[in-house]
């Protein structure tokens, strides 16, 4: 293990060649690129053995890593706001082949340069998992364990993580990078367990004819001939076999649903060979007591994290919640932490427009709804566009809640 | 590297396509798919994306749908790179691409894979037209086409504009390989896939494949339009090898334009005045194809 003082673009290579990720495709765009940057000169020096594509464009470098996913590679790509929004079709490509592609997304907003997580959250029902990071040591250590989960045989999901543009990806911070022999011991290198190749053609047809004539579709998680179905590239054998696609989305969700397990196995594992663990799908920072709870996903979470600290030092019981997994979204344990507090005051980097309120909130307000005694959900907007988040913002919001809170519950507010 | 001249007893008798076919009577995308098969074998892969292909293509190698319309050509790629990393490039990865995958949404990562050269051999079967949503103008349409979106009437001719010259332009990116192929010619189509896929790196190959449907002819008629459309030189064969171009197919004498023309319902508005128009530009091509023969390109 050794220490370094390194942006968060550089604890997502670190994190890649960690992984022994040997398929790399992306596109540059600010302020991703340093990540590719980094990537390429790691596999320039050698340290990283893999294929580096230099795609022209985000759907391309993610077709790209999605093909070569499928021929037996471990795939990496990274992007950012627009690039991200450009790649959009191609990720739902990604999801229904269940390719277990890692992908980093430095978030930036979708209209200005600055910091906020409308990137992701635009890509929210394409199927991917989606995790937010608080500092670059999470980052490094969130790349890592995003392939174990990705790769998990409960899951077989592509993942991405965010890491909020310039206030991670440019910022340097101290970040532990384990070795390389650890690494293996707790993600061994790849191999697919479902080869594609010309020579089991013949036998792979026989096995799904079989399938159909029992009248069932290839519940496989991936295989192409799977994922084509829809298609009928097997047009001859496939007529009269189930036309019905909607088990995959069925199936899909099951798979998401069994991810919330595999993420708070993984993070646990990697807390005991690492020292280091992130709470799952949530991190419960100082909650046990709290009367309020702030729920805030990225480095909006460091920031409430000091209006912790400063109103626990004037008695007030105030607690985080850092939500780190956005999909699957732990609408458990918010039932959970929405029993023991009054409210819960969520901070939301992004907009719905035309709804009322911010995707988390809402999210978090549907998982309580069904509680007897369900706290005050209380939602904001901030950080758009990359505006300043101050601690005494989120002070000034905590404070509000144990005011507020027992009363009825007020409009979305901006901060 | 070796080369051996083919005749129509060179065909592979294997067949690489299952029994049975939905495609419309008399469609030649669907031949290509079984010659290009039968020249390339069975350790292949193969690559669609949206176009009629999809619906019909029984060929028994592994099959992928790219989930993007405009990423043939980075699906490839991602397929040559993965192949590569498990020690597997003998698998010939090929894609059977429509025209308008190539030459208009999929023309920007088309260009990319082949400026960086992968290794990917690409098949487009153009039936000129967005035939799989009915016929719409592609940039493949050539010149006074009627379709669904250049209809004729009185201010309209059909597609105003001429037939994007995708060979060429994938030449210029310095390719090891470039053809072009008919329906009406296999032995000359399958000596080229033969050749192209001992190559390595990126290989083009475009293959006129006249649509019944789409252009408004007999079914029957599918070859007899390819054929004429060679010895008219509406459709030169060619291929250009590391730059060298050499027509492959050099008729005695140019049948006129029209024998292909007029037989097809999309011309069947032309005027003479049109078809002389059409005719002078096919002359123009052929002639600076044949000062071309046997040069370097670049």
């Amino acid at each position: 293990m050794k220490s370094e003082v390194m942006v968060g673009n550089k604890a997502v290579a670190y994190a890649v060649k960690l992984a022994r990720a040997n398929l790399i495709a992306a596109y540059p765009i600010t302020p991703q690129t340093t990540i590719v940057q980094y990537l390429s000169e790691f596999v320039a020096e050698g340290e990283l053995k893999a294929e580096f594509v230099n795609v022209e464009g985000e759907i391309t470098a993610q077709l790209a890593c999605l093909a070569g996913s499928i021929a037996g590679a471990r795939a990496f790509t990274a992007t950012s706001g627009p690039g991200l929004l450009y790649m959009h079709e191609a990720l739902h490509g990604t999801a229904r082949y269940r390719a277990p592609i890692v992908m980093a997304v430095a978030n930036r907003g979708v209209r200005t340069m600055g910091p906020d997580h409308s990137d992701m959250m635009a890509q929210r029902d394409t199927g991917w998992i989606q995790l937010y990071c608080e500092n670059n040591q999470e980052v490094l250590d969130t790349g890592v364990m995003a392939y174990r989960v990705a790769e998990d045989e409960r899951v077989r999901l592509p993942v991405s993580f965010g890491l909020d543009g310039y206030v991670l990806s440019y910022t340097a911070e101290p970040v532990e990078v384990p070795d390389q022999e650890e690494v293996d011991a707790f993600l061994p290198p790849y191999k697919t367990e479902y080869p594609v190749l010309p020579e089991t053609f013949d036998e792979d047809i026989e096995r799904y004819k079989r399938h159909w004539a029992q009248g069932k579709s290839i519940d496989e998680p991936f295989t192409p001939l799977a994922a084509d179905e829809s298609f009928s590239h097997l047009t001859m054998v496939n007529w009269g076999g189930p036309h019905d696609q909607q088990w995959r989305w069925r199936s899909h969700q099951d798979a998401m649903t069994r991810a919330k397990q595999v993420i708070k196995e993984v993070d646990e594992e990697y807390g005991r060979r690492f020292g280091r663990s992130y709470g799952g799908l949530v991190d419960e920072y100082r909650c046990e007591d709290a009367d309020a709870a702030l729920v805030a996903m990225g480095t909006v979470a460091s920031t409430a994290r000091a209006a912790v600290d400063r109103l626990r030092k004037d008695g007030k019981r105030v607690g985080l919640v850092k939500l780190r997994s956005f999909r699957p979204f732990p609408r458990e344990e918010f039932q959970r932490i929405g029993k023991a507090v009054d409210a819960l005051c969520v901070l939301d980097r992004n907009i719905s427009l035309g709804d009322e309120g911010g995707i988390v909130y809402n999210s978090v307000r549907s998982a309580v709804y069904g509680l007897e005694e369900r706290p005050m959900v209380m939602g904001y907007h901030l950080g758009l566009a990359g505006k300043e988040v101050r601690v005494r913002d989120i002070e000034k919001i905590a404070e509000r809640a144990l005011a507020e809170r027992g009363g009825a519950e007020p409009p979305v507010r901006w901060v | 590297m070796t080369r051996k001249k083919m005749s129509i007893r060179d065909i592979p008798r294997e067949e690489a396509m299952w029994p049975g076919n939905p495609a419309c009577q008399g469609c030649a995308g669907s031949l290509v798919g079984r010659l290009v098969y039968k020249a390339l074998g069975r350790n292949s892969v193969r690559v669609e994306v949206a176009s009629c292909a999809p619906g019909f293509m029984n060929i028994r190698v592994p099959s992928f749908f790219s989930p993007a319309f405009e990423g043939a050509a980075a699906f490839l790629t991602g397929l040559a790179r993965g192949y590569k990393l498990i020690g597997r490039e003998d698998i010939i990865v090929a894609g059977l691409i429509g025209d308008g995958g190539t030459v208009d949404i999929g023309f920007q990562g088309l260009s990319a894979a082949a400026e960086r050269n992968e290794n990917i051999f690409f098949f487009t079967y153009d039936n000129e037209a967005y035939m799989n949503t009915g016929g719409q103008r592609s940039g493949a349409t050539p010149y006074l086409a009627r379709t669904a979106t250049t209809p004729i009437s009185d201010v309209s001719r059909g597609k105003a504009e001429e037939k994007k010259n995708m060979p060429m332009i994938l030449a210029l990116h310095k390719v090891p390989y470039v053809a072009t192929a008919s329906v009406a010619y296999p032995e000359d189509l399958i000596e080229k896939v033969t050749y192209g896929k001992g190559i390595k790196g990126f290989r083009y190959m475009q293959i006129n494949a006249p649509c019944p449907t789409g252009w408004g002819i007999e079914p029957k008629d599918s070859i007899k339009v390819a054929r004429l459309s060679v010895e008219s030189g509406i459709w030169p064969l060619y291929e250009i090898e590391a730059g060298r171009f050499r027509l492959t197919y050099k008729p005695r004498e140019l049948k006129p334009v029209t024998d292909a023309l007029k037989i097809q319902g999309r011309f069947r508005h032309l005027s003479d005045d049109e078809l002389s128009v059409i005719q002078e530009k096919t002359l123009g091509e052929w002639e600076r194809l044949v000062g071309l023969d046997g040069k370097e390109l670049y």
